[in-house]
């Protein structure tokens, strides 16, 4: 295994390069249209989820509203393509900057709150977000939705067909990737490490934690704005009822599956959660049964996910460690 | 165990490519495919579409089949998700052997499906979809639900002003697409027959409904409309009489549905609009009826019978095409020609792919439902 | 005024519901320390096992109540076993998937075996309503299922807030909901007194769930997931373990909930519940709970 990290190492730039190739390659080698959806479903909730791993994994808030700043980027795109035309590609930053702006907003609230208060707050404006969808008529469509959203221009090719799709969320993934990458090596991304592994030691050691709490959030909130308008014209019409609190907890699934903490987790968790749902078709209505069993399963034998970080404060290394009975930190607390 | 994770992994994966269908690839046999959510929030409604298109399909597979074609359907779960019907579709419609796709049950999905069954050439014919701006957004879209411009304002007009002779109405609607779709055809019909309206609109997982009973009570009408397909209309009309509100309840959308009769408190104070009624005296329509609740453990609504007769369309489409090859465009063409009598009723698509019924009144008599006005209603 | 007062009625027997529902929230929140998710479907198994003692056995309420907190009960050790027990000291994240995946499980299953359609529950109390003359021609409408669940709402809190404070284990468990290390200490088993706990809370929550059915006349497969979110924001208004505060806050939000739908539109519903419950925690983060963060 340390060969192969070694190995990695030296030649990380090639490697990096590789995959990249191996990833262009994937809807020309894939035979049917159908994979390459469910190739596009995947990077599509890779980034999804990579952007609340953000929030979930590298600073340690739970945050269940994820689908409300989904929704804000998907909306955003919707309504300024089809009333005025706007170019896609200048939708994905704007519609990121939105989801940023309310991503602001949510984390304002939640800066004297910890654990669950946060999550419910979180939860509830994913809600509140979802309910001006539905009644804003005038900008959102209301209870029509938006149909007919206008498919992205990428070099002349057509966007409609997955094959083609599928660089748009490629494109998105790996510049999220690469950017993350360079965020979490920063002061900014090391500060919000410091905050998941103890606060208050980081706060003592002068890491103004409601400043990086708050950009962390936007930071988060910003990806899920630029995949949900990305998602926009991938699925054509959108409705209030696909932003609901499921798939907050859809996405919220496969960062745990995977692995929070780490940038590998939600790849590897999209990959899964889409696979396993859909090889386990054949068992018709049985088929979510099955896959909350192994979710129950999963957090039994592997609770820091597969690829999730095994050294840090979320591998929950202490189920083994320590007695049962231990104060209240275990459980919800506010402070 | 970790290991042992990853064997299971493996297990399943392997497992699902044995449980793949064998195709069929013998002629005479028609392959199409359907769009259901069999899990989640609407998995009511998925069953139901099952049930109702296997047995329409059984039926007409052993009277000879289509025109000797022998029909087969694919069923596949969409989840009433956006993202995965549309996935569905693309399977359906990527896969050439498949002739036309039916459902799926949401107008959402249907609407989102409605480019790529447009780009690939393949009729998506939904039992359900009751978004007025679905079917006209391709050629390949149909629905047999029924155009709101059509039973909204016979509602006003028919129901309301003619049969019960009431002027003060008080509407409570779901606020969908297809809610506000209704209320607005009604509403303008509603003004020429000088009907005074009240309305109230509530989200469509709404359970509570004392504050909204209350609030419609504040204007003093003679009668209370509800425009909703599912559970929520008996859920009012229960609200209402739980409040001590005597009061006439009329609805549109659950049709003739056997369901809402065994939801409701006072069943024989309902009145509705619908294109169909099972008629007790029809042996086959009670026996489709009792074969339904058979299979499904529960009594059937509009909607399993809409999927029922969307299977006898293709059907009678494939009949219709004659000796010409069997193909998705002639089974558009043959479909948008289509004239038929279901059980919901007479079917004739408009050239937009969605149909106009004709409606009847009905009322319920002791637990059973009967027709107060007929079809023939309007011309007396 | 007339208007507003019934209005305010609704409010109350909605919030009444609601406060049941927190109440077992806050005893499951209280003395495993950690939240749930699977609430929703632990009411709606308890509200099918009293569906099926109308179904089989008749109208017997008494009956019912106890078949439902029974079977809520049994299953609140499932969910004990499986979500809870190998968590206490794991990040709070992986409990809460356990439950999201084990309210997936429950929906599903019982999709399967009870079917996916709603069950009518009718005619379990009369359909009585009493107009009460308040002075001059102001009245309310008051109706006897209301007086009926808001007087059960009431006998069950006092009920339990009696074996909180009279019985021996209702004290081990409050020693275990405000410090499971000092009550280790103490000799109480920890473990068992915190699964007692949770199943009593899950037995609330089935009594609220049979309620809920009585009250809508109906058993959905699907509607649980937006109680459960209820049951967790009135827990949450109260401080999240205080049982009489919890209960405070369903009343709270039913009756918040209620008064914006007069205003505006039930559209809005979740609006006014959930923008309610963000003020109130922007300007006093442990809801309405007089000591700041001294349990749990």
């Amino acid at each position: 295994m340390s060969k192969v990290r070694a190995l990695f190492e030296k030649y990380q730039a090639l490697f990096y390069v590789l995959i990249l190739a191996v990833l262009c390659a994937v809807p020309f080698l894939l035979p049917k249209a159908l994979y390459v959806r469910y190739a596009c479903n995947i990077l599509m909730y890779a980034t999804l989820a990579g952007s609340l791993n953000i929030i979930n994994g590298y600073s340690g808030q739970t945050c269940l509203g994820q689908a409300g700043f989904f929704a804000i980027g998907a909306y955003t795109m919707a309504a300024l393509s089809t009333n005025f035309g706007v170019s896609f590609w200048l939708l994905l930053p704007l519609s990121g900057l939105l989801a940023a702006l309310v991503g602001l907003l949510v984390s304002l609230p939640t800066l004297k709150l910890k654990g669950i208060y946060l999550s419910i707050v979180t939860l509830g404006a994913s809600e509140i977000i979802r309910i001006i969808a539905q009644t804003w008529t005038p900008v959102t469509g209301g209870a029509m939705g938006i149909k007919q959203i206008p498919y992205p221009q990428l070099f002349g090719l057509d966007t409609f067909r997955p094959k083609y799709y599928y660089f748009i969320f490629l494109f998105i993934g790996v510049v999220f990737l690469f950017v993350t990458k360079r965020v979490l090596a920063s002061r900014v991304g090391r500060s919000w490490i410091a905050i998941r592994e103890d606060e208050i030691a980081a706060k003592s050691l002068g890491v103004q934690t409601s400043f990086y709490k708050s950009l962390n959030f936007m930071y988060g909130a910003f990806w899920a704005g630029v995949v949900g308008c990305a998602y926009a014209p991938f699925v054509n019409y959108i409705e209030a009822s696909q932003f609901t609190t499921d798939t907050g907890f859809n996405v919220l699934a496969m960062i745990v599956i995977g692995g929070q903490g780490t940038l590998i987790g939600p790849i590897v968790g999209s990959t899964i959660v889409t696979l396993l749902t859909e090889s386990l078709r054949f068992l018709e209505s049985w088929r979510y049964v099955i896959y909350a069993v192994l979710i129950i399963a999963m957090m039994w034998l592997r609770p820091q996910g597969i690829a999730g970080a095994s050294n840090s404060i979320l591998a929950g290394g202490k189920i083994k460690r320590k007695p049962a009975a231990a104060g209240g930190k275990g459980g919800a607390s506010h402070g | 165990m970790k290991k042992l994770f990853t064997l299971l992994l493996a297990l399943v994966l392997v497992l699902s490519l044995f449980a793949l269908p064998a195709s069929a690839q013998s002629k005479g046999v028609i392959k199409l495919g359907g769009l259901a959510p069999l899990t989640g929030n609407y998995a009511e409604y998925g069953k139901g579409f099952q049930i109702g298109w296997q047995m329409a399909l059984d039926e007409i597979n052993a009277a000879g089949g289509a025109n000797g074609y022998l029909l087969e359907i694919d069923v596949k779960d969409s989840q009433g998700d956006t993202v995965v019907s549309s996935t569905m579709a693309t399977a359906f419609a990527e896969d050439e052997e498949i002739m036309a796709i039916l459902g799926d049950f949401t107008s959402g999905a249907c609407k989102a499906n409605a480019s790529i069954v447009d780009r690939y050439g393949v009729v998506q014919l939904s039992p359900t979809a009751s978004a007025p701006d679905y079917a006209s957004m391709s050629p390949f879209c149909f629905s047999i639900m029924g155009r709101q411009d059509g039973e909204a304002p016979y509602l006003a007009t028919y129901v309301l002003k003619k049969y019960l002779g009431v002027t003060k109405v008080a509407v409570i609607r779901v606020d969908s697409d297809w809610g506000l779709s209704c209320f607005e055809n009604f509403k303008v019909q509603a003004d020429i027959e000088g009907l005074e309206v009240t309305e109230e609109k509530y989200k469509s997982d709404e359970t509570d409904f004392s504050s909204i009973i209350t609030k419609a009570k504040l204007s003093d009408p003679e009668v209370l409309v509800v425009m909703d397909q599912g559970a929520a209309v008996s859920a009012i009309f229960n609200a209402a009489d739980s409040a001590g509100w005597d009061i006439k309840h009329v609805a549109l959308g659950p049709g003739t549905s056997e369901q809402v009769v065994s939801q409701l408190m006072t069943p024989d104070n309902i009145i509705v609009t619908s294109p169909f009624f099972f008629d007790p005296q029809n042996a086959e329509l009670t026996k489709w009826k009792e074969e339904f609740a058979g299979k499904a453990g529960f009594d059937p609504t509009v909607h399993p019978a809409c999927a029922y007769d969307t299977m006898y369309l293709i059907k009678t489409a494939i009949e219709n095409i004659g000796d010409g090859e069997i193909t998705r465009d002639a089974i558009r063409a043959a479909l948008q020609d289509v004239e038929m009598v279901g059980i919901t009723g007479r079917i004739k698509f408009e050239p937009s792919g969605d149909i106009q019924r004709d409606y009847m009144i009905c009322g319920v008599e002791n637990g059973e439902w009967k027709v107060l006005e007929g079809f023939d209603y309007v011309n007396q | 005024m007339e208007y507003f007062l019934n209005q305010l009625v609704n409010g109350l027997s909605q919030g009444a519901i609601y406060a049941l529902m927190a109440i077992g929230y806050s005893v499951i929140v209280g003395v495993v320390g950690m939240v749930t998710f699977t609430y929703g479907e632990i009411m709606m198994i308890g509200a099918f096992g009293a569906y099926y003692v109308f179904q089989f056995v008749g109208v017997n309420l008494p009956l019912a109540l106890l078949a439902a907190f029974a079977s809520s009960f049994v299953l609140g050790i499932i969910v004990y076993k499986l979500c809870y027990e190998r968590f206490f000291n794991a990040p709070r994240h992986i409990s809460l998937l356990c439950t999201i995946g084990f309210s997936m499980l429950i929906k599903n299953l019982v999709q399967i075996v009870f079917g996916p359609e709603a069950k009518p529950v009718l005619n379990i109390i009369d359909n009585r309503t009493f107009s009460i003359p308040l002075g001059g021609a102001v009245s309310i409408d008051l109706k006897l299922l209301q007086i009926v669940i808001m007087a059960l709402v009431v006998v069950l809190a006092v009920t339990l807030t009696l074996f909180f404070n009279r019985t021996k284990s209702g004290v081990a468990l409050r020693a275990v909901s405000q410090n499971k290390e000092a009550a280790y200490l103490m000799g109480i088993n920890v473990k068992r007194t915190a699964m007692l706990g949770n199943c009593i809370g899950c037995g609330f929550g089935g009594i609220a769930g049979i309620l809920l059915a009585i009250y809508y006349y109906t058993i959905s497969t699907t509607t649980w997931g937006g109680f459960s979110m209820k049951a967790f924001s009135a827990s949450v208004l109260g401080g999240l373990v205080d049982l009489r505060m919890s209960a405070l806050g369903g009343l709270f939000i039913g009756i918040i909930e209620n008064l914006g739908i007069t205003i505006s539109s039930a559209t809005f519903r979740d609006m006014f519940a959930f923008g309610f419950l963000i003020l109130m925690l922007v300007i006093r983060p442990q809801g309405f709970a007089s000591k700041k963060g001294s349990r749990v």
